[in-house]
């Protein structure tokens, strides 16, 4: 049986009817994550990596090619299968956090819970287990407006987590952070990563944060450009980043 | 170019504008109805019955007015707040505050146009149409009955210009006092969540001790009359919006405390939405119960008179048809219908007295009835005057100083004769009334009389035949008791059961008439108040449903998250406001004898109308906020 938590094969998205004007968003992309792994997708401004992310996540179809997650085919799901596989199998965070502010932090982390059926009881115990994960068992009571930006995107954190998905997607999710709390939600998605075996897959466009990654992927165009591993240690990965970076700056000059 | 901004605007929110259309063009319609109703002056001077339903509809159409003025203020305020953000851009991009005020005065302005264009309309043919059927159904001649009528068209358009001018003024003042960083930002502003504490407590157990003093008042009103009306109606107010701003809230956060429920499915995002809506709209849901309260109300008080017509006519008789000196139509009338008792009685009369034989009376003593209006008490059955006559004569209202008069005639009996056996209170004003032995009657010099008291078995049954019956004792008796010196214009009447049940049933249909047409114009501004600010907070919530689609909520359980949310709110102040009117429908039992007599119907089309509104209001509200589907 294969390990992999993520399948993407031959996956293409085109905007528009046939006949018009059609923008081809992706053209056959195909990558593969492993349990356990962390990986970063990036790429400039309107190379795809939204669209490849929405694909991922059930928001958007592909116009065709074939996704697998956990083992399951999600390309051929109905609106409502698609639903509840979000629900189940997925954990979201967004730049924007997404929290919904007319609800305590406690009652936006139980959401996913509730959503399933789960026991007030059973609920209760797993929201404590993993605000203590992301250090805001504090905050539990309070609402989104009364915390700091930090403390919001880890609230989003526990939410994505409580209910145990396959896989974490994070869409620029450091992007409305300062550098301080940005860096302490990339540890602690790193220790998720080390310590908790979560598969995480985040799209960013900071090389900075793509450093964090185990293997980053670069997609231009609506193509995969190409994609290096982390060897060494941080820093020496953050320069290989952005070397890369300045070549795909470069390509994007020539034509 | 202002001006194209403004209508493709407009166009992009037809929905919200029709809304707002249709309830005032509901409102000007039935506004102009009855001001014809009450205006048509050839039409009112020839219908002595209508001069009485005239003041009806003058009132009818003063509380409808004052309803219209809130309504008005409230949808423009709403609409207003729909608009902001689109307004701030424009002001972003360099348009001058002192144009778009003066757009959007226009628009108001333009708005209250066409709707009293359409609702002038609607009103001439509501008039023509159900004018003629309310004066079909009260037996009056349309004759000088114009639906289309200059001074009540003039007197519409210039009542509700005015309003228009005023809330386009208001319009303006209240955006040229608003920062163009306000308006833009006005998506933004976060739900303040306010802590609920001990004072809330207080207040809801006020609000409940006030309703239920006001509501005490207001079923005893026999005791305390007319402050005990004012001072209950008021209480009940002040106490209906403290329930609102207290109880309401706290039942939502007792919701909200149960774990349990809290933690499933959707209910906790559910609540939270509800608690935002009570928080916010406890003035309006207030409001509404109120309206609400005032609409079932007149409808049910119309019907409610319109179901005791037939009460109040029977009141104290035991007989349907009382005929003087009948004739061979009224006899031949007679035969056609199922008589239960029919009994004759003779009597003299001189130029000042009249004189019943009593052995005639004692022969068929007459059913008497021991209800009046002010007692009245559905077990109380008819029973025969039994009272014994052994004196010689007796006479009806004795002078005490008069020691030459005969005996005063007991109490059965002259309620008899008094309620039964005359036609006209002018026959008992005019002639005193005696009861006499053969021996005096014989003796008498004078014509000789009789009536017939007639019992039959269904009153309704032959309206068409009394009302013959009672226009031929009309002709027979009034030559004979009408004030020679008075005017000869006067109205000759009679207090016969059918002339008596005849005007209170024209009355009464003015009555039903008027609190049908001012419920239907109450709840049709009072649903759409609801709607207007329920859907002004929609753009708001846009995001938050997209959020919970992303994190994988079906899309079901969105929807069936915005049905209970909005029936929570729906369903407070109808259930508020109905009680009110069950409650309140107590204080016609002062003049009616059975108020509740038919309640469902104005009930049932209440719930019809209010559950419609829910619907469409659904069905907006789900259309601004659920996410558009790949």
């Amino acid at each position: 049986m294969s390990t992999a938590v993520l399948e993407v094969k031959d996956v293409e998205k085109v905007y528009g009817s046939k006949g018009e004007s059609q923008s081809h968003a992706l053209k056959g992309v195909s990558l593969t994550i492993e349990k356990g792994e962390f990986v970063g997708i990036m790429g400039p401004s309107g190379s795809g990596k939204t669209t490849l992310l929405n694909v991922i996540s059930t928001l958007d179809r592909p116009s065709s090619g074939f996704i697998q997650i956990a083992g399951t085919n999600i390309t051929q799901m109905k609106q409502n299968q698609l639903a509840d596989f979000r629900s189940q199998k997925l954990g979201f965070i967004f730049q924007d956090f997404n929290l919904l502010e007319n609800l305590s932090v406690y009652e936006n982390i139980a959401l996913p819970l509730s959503l399933q059926g789960v026991a007030s009881k059973e609920i209760r115990a797993k929201v404590d287990k993993v605000a203590q994960t992301l250090g805001i068992s504090e905050i539990l009571q309070k609402y989104p407006v009364q915390i700091s930006g930090g403390q919001k995107q880890r609230a989003a954190a526990a939410r994505a987590l409580v209910h145990e998905p396959a896989i974490l997607l994070a869409d620029e999710p450091t992007g409305a952070l300062d550098s301080k709390n940005a860096k302490s939600l990339l540890e602690t998605m790193t220790d998720l990563n080390e310590k908790h075996q979560v598969s995480i897959m985040m799209v960013t466009h900071d090389a900075f944060s793509a450093s964090y990654c185990k293997r980053i992927l670069f997609i231009q165009d609506g193509s995969l450009y190409t994609e290096i591993h982390r060897t060494g240690d941080r820093q020496q990965f953050f320069k290989q980043i952005l070397d890369v970076l300045a070549e795909l700056g470069a390509s994007h000059d020539v034509r | 170019m202002l001006l194209k901004l403004s209508l493709s605007s407009m166009r992009k929110m037809m929905k919200d504008y029709l809304v707002l259309l249709v309830g005032l063009v509901v409102s000007i319609s039935i506004f102009y109805m009855f001001q014809t109703l009450a205006m048509n002056s050839d039409y009112v001077k020839a219908n002595s019955m209508i001069r009485s339903i005239g003041i009806v509809f003058n009132v009818g159409a003063f509380l409808l007015a004052f309803i219209t003025i809130f309504y008005i203020f409230y949808a423009n305020s709403f609409l207003l707040a729909l608009r902001r953000k689109e307004l701030g851009m424009y002001m972003v991009l360099g348009a001058k505050k002192a144009k778009i005020s003066q757009m959007l005065f226009g628009e108001t302005l333009l708005m209250g146009i066409v709707s009293l264009l359409i609702g002038s309309l609607v009103g001439i043919a509501l008039s023509s149409g159900i004018g003629q059927l309310l004066m079909s159904l009260l037996d009056i001649s349309t004759e000088g009955y114009f639906p289309f009528y200059v001074p009540s068209l003039l007197m519409t358009w210039g009542f509700f210009l005015v309003l228009f001018l005023l809330t386009s003024t208001i319009n303006a003042i209240r955006l040229a006092r608003a920062t163009e960083l306000d308006l833009i930002r006005a998506d933004q502003q976060n739900d303040q969540v306010k802590a609920k504490g001990i004072g809330t407590i207080v207040v809801a157990i006020l609000g409940i001790l006030l309703v239920t003093f006001g509501y005490y008042l207001l079923t005893h009103l026999r005791d305390y009359v007319a402050p005990g009306f004012i001072v209950g109606a008021v209480v009940t107010t002040i106490g209906t919006y403290l329930v609102f701003i207290s109880l309401l809230p706290v039942f939502v956060q007792i919701l909200k405390n149960n774990k349990k429920l809290n933690d499933r499915q959707l209910n906790a995002f559910t609540f939270a939405q509800l608690r935002f809506r009570v928080n916010n709209l406890t003035k309006i849901l207030g409001t509404v119960a109120m309206l609400i309260a005032l609409g079932v109300g007149a409808m049910a008080g119309g019907m409610a008179f319109q179901q005791n017509v037939e009460l109040v006519a029977s009141i104290g008789r035991g007989y349907d048809v009382t005929l003087q000196d009948p004739g061979h139509e009224d006899f031949q009338a007679l035969a056609t219908m199922q008589v239960l008792e029919q009994n004759e009685y003779r009597y003299k009369k001189d130029g000042k007295t009249i004189y019943y034989l009593k052995d005639d009376l004692l022969a068929h003593p007459p059913l008497i009835s021991a209800n009046t209006m002010e007692s009245y008490s559905p077990e109380n059955s008819l029973k025969r005057a039994s009272q014994p006559l052994t004196e010689k004569a007796y006479i009806m209202y004795r002078d005490e100083d008069d020691k030459q008069q005969p005996k005063e005639l007991p109490e059965e009996w002259s309620q008899a004769i008094s309620r039964e056996f005359m036609s006209s209170y002018k026959m008992e004003r005019s002639h005193a009334v005696q009861v006499v032995d053969p021996s005096i009657y014989n003796q008498v010099k004078g014509s000789e009389h009789k009536v017939v008291l007639v019992k039959l078995d269904e009153f309704v049954k032959y309206k068409e035949q009394l009302k013959a019956m009672d226009a031929r004792q009309k002709e027979l008796l009034k030559p004979e008791y009408m004030d020679k010196d008075a005017d000869n214009d006067e109205e000759f009447s009679l207090e016969t059961k059918y002339s008596v049940y005849e005007q209170a049933y024209a009355f009464t249909s003015g009555t039903l008439f008027m609190g049908f047409f001012l419920g239907v114009a109450f709840l049709a501004m009072m649903a759409s108040c609801l709607m207007f600010k329920i859907l002004s907070g929609a753009t708001r919530d846009k995001d938050r449903y997209s959020m919970l689609r992303k994190i994988g909520v079906r899309k079901e359980m969105l929807v069936g998250s915005i049905y209970k949310e909005l029936f929570i709110v729906f369903i407070f102040p109808a259930v508020i406001g109905l009680l009110h009117v069950l409650i309140g429908m107590e204080m016609f039992s002062i003049i009616l004898l059975e108020p509740y007599k038919n309640i469902w119907i104005p009930t049932s089309i209440f719930v019809v109308i209010y559950a419609l509104y829910y619907l469409i209001t659904v069905r907006l509200y789900r259309g601004i906020v659920l996410p558009k589907e790949a």
